[in-house]
């Protein structure tokens, strides 16, 4: 899978659930991530910025991330030994993607 | 040289870039500098536990700096014509520091 391209998209990975350590009923699924390259760009402040932040931000950085622009719920159907039954587990994967705002790169 | 598609970059780099210096009492003095430009890895993964998805988000941000000072033109008596800013020499993905950086969204 070609993931080292521009943009924000689609990329499978698998997850398995079990329902106790021993793993006595297990279940796992082909789930999606976001993965992506978007664009961002740093620069010297305008004035107006330099001035607001008492001159501390000298650098605006503007940039955007992959994020998860929809999900949906899916079922992992669990699989067990004679005698066991252990529901179906919902869990969630991504179904688009987009190149959006930066929530978490702050600090 | 080697030329860079742009269009397909991947990753953070020096890159040049023009702006303008300005401030009350002074003219106005276009600039040619080195800032950063990119497209960092950036996801976002759906997880079993709250808050049910974990995220890496980078942006292209400046890694080693050294700040200029140039002369704005024609300044009011008693306006410094000294105008400061920083310029690139190294670039890398990472977080935006919300202590030097004015992190925002880019359109």
């Amino acid at each position: 899978l070609d993931v080292l391209r521009p943009g924000c998209h689609l990329y499978p990975f698998n997850v398995t659930i079990r329902s106790d350590r021993r793993g006595t009923c297990q279940g796992s699924r082909t789930v999606f991530a976001c993965v992506g390259y978007c664009e961002s760009i740093t620069f010297p402040s305008r004035y107006s910025v330099l001035l607001a932040s008492n001159f501390t931000r000298s650098i605006t950085s503007a940039s955007r991330c992959c994020t998860i622009r929809q999900v949906a719920k899916v079922k992992v159907r669990m699989e067990c030994p004679r005698d066991y039954h252990y529901d179906d587990i919902e869990i969630l994967t991504a179904q688009a993607c987009r190149c959006d705002m930066c929530r978490k790169s702050r600090y | 040289a080697s030329t860079v598609n742009l269009q397909s970059f991947i990753g953070c780099a020096v890159r040049e870039f023009r702006f303008t210096a300005r401030k009350p009492g002074c003219r106005a003095l276009q600039i040619t500098t080195d800032a950063c430009w990119g497209r960092c890895e950036t996801w976002e993964k759906p997880v079993l536990d709250p808050p049910f998805v974990e995220s890496h988000q980078r942006v292209c941000t400046y890694n080693e700096t050294q700040l200029v000072t140039v002369r704005l033109p024609d300044c009011a008596e008693g306006v410094d014509p000294g105008y400061t800013y920083p310029a690139a020499l190294r670039c890398d993905c990472g977080l935006c520091a919300t202590t030097t950086t004015e992190c925002v969204t880019s359109v």
